[in-house]
C-alpha cells in the first residue's frame, strides 16, 4: 500500500498551473528586465525581445490573459464552493496559526512531530493567498499604469505614481515568494527533491499524503487520525 | 713665367682697384644745393599752408628722412615742378586733397603708367581710375620719405602691407559691391593672431606678390578666405564639416557662416573670456531667438547679472559640429545637455537647485523610455518615437523659473503641454509626475507610504523565508 497514488488534482488545474506557470514566467522577464533596467542582462533581453516597446506590448497583453486566468480562477473556486462541488480547503483558519507556531517549534526541536494538517498545509494557504492577493494588485495597478490619463479622470494624479511603487515593488515581492519559498518547496525541498509532480501528474503517493497531509488522508480512508499510519 | 714679385704686384694692384671702386659714404648723403636751400625753410616747423576750406597742412619736411629716402638725390622742383630756386609762387587750393592729387600726378611724370602697371596692384587701382576712384600714390608710398619697395624697407610684413592697406582702399566686385580693404592696426595688435603675419592668413600674397583675384561678390570673397583658417586650425574645419551650417553652404546657400562670420577676421578674440559675445555672434542671423534667449532665465542671467554659468548658445548647440536641432538624434541628447549643468552640484548648488533633476527624469516613465530608444537607435538602428524630454515642459530657449511663476500657471501650462502627446489628459494629469521631487511624506503622501511598506515588507518577509527554508533542512538533517 506504500507506493499507492491518491488522486490530488483535477486536470482543470493542472492545466491552470501550466497556464498560470507560463504567465508567470513571461510577465517576470518582461517585467523585471524593465523594473531593473539599468543591468546589462535586462538591455540584453530587451533588446533581443525586439525592443521596449515589444517588451511592454508583450507585458501589457499577457497581463490581460493573467486578467482572465485570475478571474476565472476566483470565479470557479467561489463557484466550487457555493456549488458544493468542493470545500473551501483553502481558506485560512485559527488552526493554521496554531500549525505554524506547532512546526516552528518543531524545527526548533520543542515537538516531536510536525503539524497535522489537512488538504492544504499552513505554508501551501498563506503562499497561495500572498500570490493571489499580490497578483490582483498587479492586476490594478497594471491596468492604472496602462491607461493612466483615464484614471485621471476619477482619481488623483498622485495614484499613478503610487501604482508603479506599488506595481514594482510588489511584483519584486511575488517574484521572491516564487523563486525562493514555491521552488524551494516544490523542487529542492529535501523530501521532495528533484522535484514535487503532484501538480503535473495530478497524484500524489500515500506515503507522502500521509507525511502532508494526515487530516486529509484520514477522512478519505474514513479512519480516525490517531489510527493513521 | 713670372716671378714672384709680378705675383705680389697684380694682387697689390686688384686690392686698390677694389678699394677705389667702392665708394667711401653712402649715397643717399648727397643733397642737391636747391634742396639744401629749400631745406633751410623747410626743414624747420611753423610754416603753415592753410587752404579755401581752411584745412591746414604744414610744409615740413624731415631733412634726414628726405635724406635718406629714394629720392633723396633729386632736387625739390623735380617734383615741386611750380617752384625753382627763387622761383615761390603763391597758389590756392580749394581742400588739402585737392592739393594731394594735384602733387601725386606729378609722379606719373618719371614713373609712367605701362610701367607701374606690370604689378597687379598698380594695374587694379589704375584700372578703377577709368571708373572715377582715384588712388594717390603718396597714400601708399609716401612723399618725403618715399623709399624703394624692397623687403629691407619695412620692419615686418605688417608694416609693408600696411603701407597701403592703412589707407582708404576699396575692392570692388561683380556684383558692384564694395568692400573696405582698410586695416585697423589697433585691431590687428589687439586679436588672438597678432603675432601672425599677413601672409600666414592671406595665402599667397608677399612683398613680391599681389595676386589679382576675381570675385562674383563679397560674400564669395570671405567665403574663400575662410577657408585659410584649417591651415592651422584642422580639427575645428573637420568639426564645421559636420555642421547644418556646412551643409547649408555645400547645398549653396552662402549665407550659411563661415568661419569668420563668428569670429571675425583682423579683429580674432578668445571668446572663452566673454561669453555675451558668443551669443551676440548668433544673434547676427538667429535675432529672434536670440531675443526669446535674452528674456530667458538663462538669458536674462547673462545679460543682466554678467552671469558665466548658465549656457549660451554653443554649449547646447555646439560652436562647430553644430547639428540640426530638429532631428531625433539630438533630441535624444537633450537630457545630457541640461545635465551638463543640472546635474553638476559645483554649478547648480549656489542657485539653490537640486541635481535629482535629472535622476528623476531618467528614472520615470520618460526618461527610461528615451535611454532605451536611444540605445536602440545606436546599436540596431532602429526607429524610435519621441519622447518627451526636457525642454518639452520646460521649453527651450523660453526657459523661465518655476520659482518666478505662480504654481497654478506653472500646473496649467504643464497641463497643456501633457495635452499634446496625452491627448484627453486631465487637468490635474500633470499631478501624475512629482515635479522632479523624491517623494515625501508631504508632497506624495500615498507614493511615500507604499514604498516604505514595501521597503519594510519585503526585507522581512525574505527574510522569514530563508529562516523557514533553514530551520526546515536543518530538522530534516537532524531527524535523519
Amino acid at each position: 500500500m506504500a507506493d499507492h497514488k491518491i488522486k490530488r488534482f483535477s486536470t482543470y488545474r493542472i492545466a491552470e498551473h501550466w497556464v498560470h506557470m507560463a504567465i508567470f514566467i513571461v510577465l517576470v522577464v518582461t517585467g523585471l528586465s524593465q523594473k531593473f533596467y539599468y543591468l546589462d542582462i535586462s538591455l540584453w533581453l530587451i533588446f533581443h525581445l525586439g525592443g521596449i516597446d515589444y517588451v511592454r506590448l508583450i507585458h501589457r497583453y499577457t497581463g490581460i490573459i493573467f486578467l482572465i486566468a485570475i478571474s476565472m480562477h476566483v470565479i470557479t473556486g467561489i463557484a466550487g464552493i457555493a456549488f458544493r462541488r468542493w470545500k473551501p480547503t483553502m481558506v485560512i483558519n485559527k488552526k493554521d496559526f496554531i500549525d505554524a507556531v506547532y512546526n516552528i517549534k518543531y524545527y526548533l526541536g520543542m515537538e516531536d512531530h510536525p503539524a497535522i494538517c489537512d488538504r492544504y498545509s499552513y505554508r501551501q494557504k498563506f503562499e497561495y493567498w500572498g500570490v493571489l492577493i499580490g497578483s490582483i494588485i498587479m492586476v490594478f495597478s497594471g491596468l492604472i499604469l496602462w491607461f493612466p490619463v483615464f484614471v485621471t479622470r476619477f482619481l488623483p494624479g498622485e495614484v499613478i505614481p503610487a501604482a508603479k511603487v506599488l506595481h514594482t515593488n510588489q511584483a519584486l515581492l511575488i517574484f521572491v515568494i516564487i523563486a525562493l519559498w514555491h521552488i524551494y518547496n516544490s523542487i529542492f525541498s529535501p523530501e521532495i527533491f528533484p522535484i514535487d509532480k503532484s501538480i503535473f501528474t495530478g497524484s500524489i503517493s500515500r506515503d507522502r499524503m500521509l507525511r502532508e497531509h494526515p487530516v486529509e488522508l484520514a477522512r478519505m480512508e474514513g479512519r480516525p487520525i490517531d489510527e493513521m499510519q | 713665367m713670372l716671378s714672384k714679385n709680378t705675383h705680389t704686384g697684380i694682387i697689390v694692384a686688384l686690392l686698390l682697384l677694389i678699394f677705389a671702386a667702392s665708394p667711401a659714404e653712402p649715397q643717399s648723403s648727397a643733397l642737391s644745393d636747391e634742396a639744401q636751400k629749400c631745406l633751410s625753410c623747410h626743414s624747420q616747423h611753423g610754416l603753415v599752408k592753410t587752404f579755401e576750406n581752411r584745412d591746414t597742412l604744414e610744409a615740413y619736411v624731415d631733412s634726414e628722412k628726405f635724406k635718406a629716402s629714394a629720392h633723396g638725390s633729386l632736387k625739390c622742383s623735380d617734383c615741386h615742378v611750380d617752384f625753382a630756386g627763387e622761383k615761390h609762387p603763391q597758389r590756392r587750393f580749394r581742400s588739402k586733397e585737392q592739393y594731394k592729387t594735384k602733387s601725386a600726378m606729378t609722379c606719373r611724370k618719371c614713373h609712367r603708367c605701362e610701367q607701374i602697371k606690370t604689378k597687379s596692384i598698380h594695374s587694379r587701382l589704375l584700372s578703377e581710375e577709368d571708373s572715377g576712384i582715384s588712388h594717390l600714390c603718396t597714400n601708399c608710398h609716401g612723399s618725403h620719405s618715399i623709399k624703394p619697395v624692397s623687403r629691407k624697407t619695412f620692419k615686418n610684413e605688417e608694416q609693408y602691407c600696411l603701407k597701403c592697406h592703412g589707407h582708404k582702399l576699396n575692392m570692388g566686385f561683380k556684383s558692384g559691391e564694395n568692400l573696405s580693404l582698410k586695416i585697423d592696426l589697433s585691431l590687428l595688435q589687439n586679436s588672438v593672431h597678432k603675432r601672425l603675419s599677413c601672409s600666414d592668413c592671406h595665402f599667397g600674397f608677399s612683398n613680391s606678390q599681389h595676386p589679382q583675384r576675381n570675385f562674383k561678390g563679397m560674400r564669395d570673397l570671405s567665403i574663400a578666405n575662410s577657408e585659410t583658417c584649417r591651415r592651422c586650425h584642422f580639427d575645428k574645419y573637420t568639426k564645421t564639416m559636420e555642421s547644418i551650417h556646412y551643409t547649408m553652404l555645400s547645398q549653396g546657400n552662402l549665407n550659411a557662416p563661415v568661419c569668420t562670420d563668428c569670429h571675425g577676421s583682423h579683429s580674432i578674440l578668445h571668446f572663452g573670456k566673454e561669453r555675451t559675445i558668443i551669443a551676440q555672434r548668433c544673434r547676427k542671423c538667429h535675432t529672434g531667438i536670440f531675443e526669446v534667449y535674452s528674456e530667458s532665465v538663462h538669458g536674462k542671467a547673462l545679460f543682466d547679472e554678467h552671469n558665466q554659468d548658465v549656457p549660451v548658445c554653443i554649449d547646447c548647440h555646439t560652436a562647430h559640429d553644430i547639428k540640426n536641432p530638429l532631428t531625433l538624434d539630438y533630441r535624444e541628447k537633450i537630457p545630457d545637455m541640461c545635465s551638463n549643468c543640472h546635474a553638476n552640484e559645483a554649478v547648480v548648488r549656489k542657485y539653490g537647485l537640486s541635481t535629482d533633476v535629472v535622476k528623476t527624469y531618467l528614472s520615470d516613465f520618460h526618461g527610461v523610455t528615451l535611454s532605451f530608444y536611444r540605445k536602440q537607435r545606436e546599436e540596431f538602428n532602429k526607429p524610435a518615437r519621441q519622447i518627451a524630454v526636457c525642454t518639452d515642459c520646460h521649453g527651450t530657449h523660453n526657459i523661465v523659473s518655476t520659482r518666478s511663476t505662480d504654481p497654478a500657471t506653472v500646473k496649467t501650462n504643464l497641463a497643456r503641454r501633457c495635452q499634446q502627446c496625452h491627448k484627453d489628459a486631465a487637468k490635474n494629469f500633470p499631478d501624475t509626475w512629482l515635479s522632479h521631487y523624491e517623494p515625501t511624506l508631504a508632497n506624495a503622501p500615498l507614493v511615500f507610504i507604499v514604498t516604505m511598506i514595501y521597503k519594510i515588507f519585503t526585507p522581512v518577509m525574505v527574510i522569514g523565508i530563508i529562516l523557514q527554508i533553514l530551520l526546515h533542512i536543518w530538522r530534516y538533517a537532524v531527524n535523519r
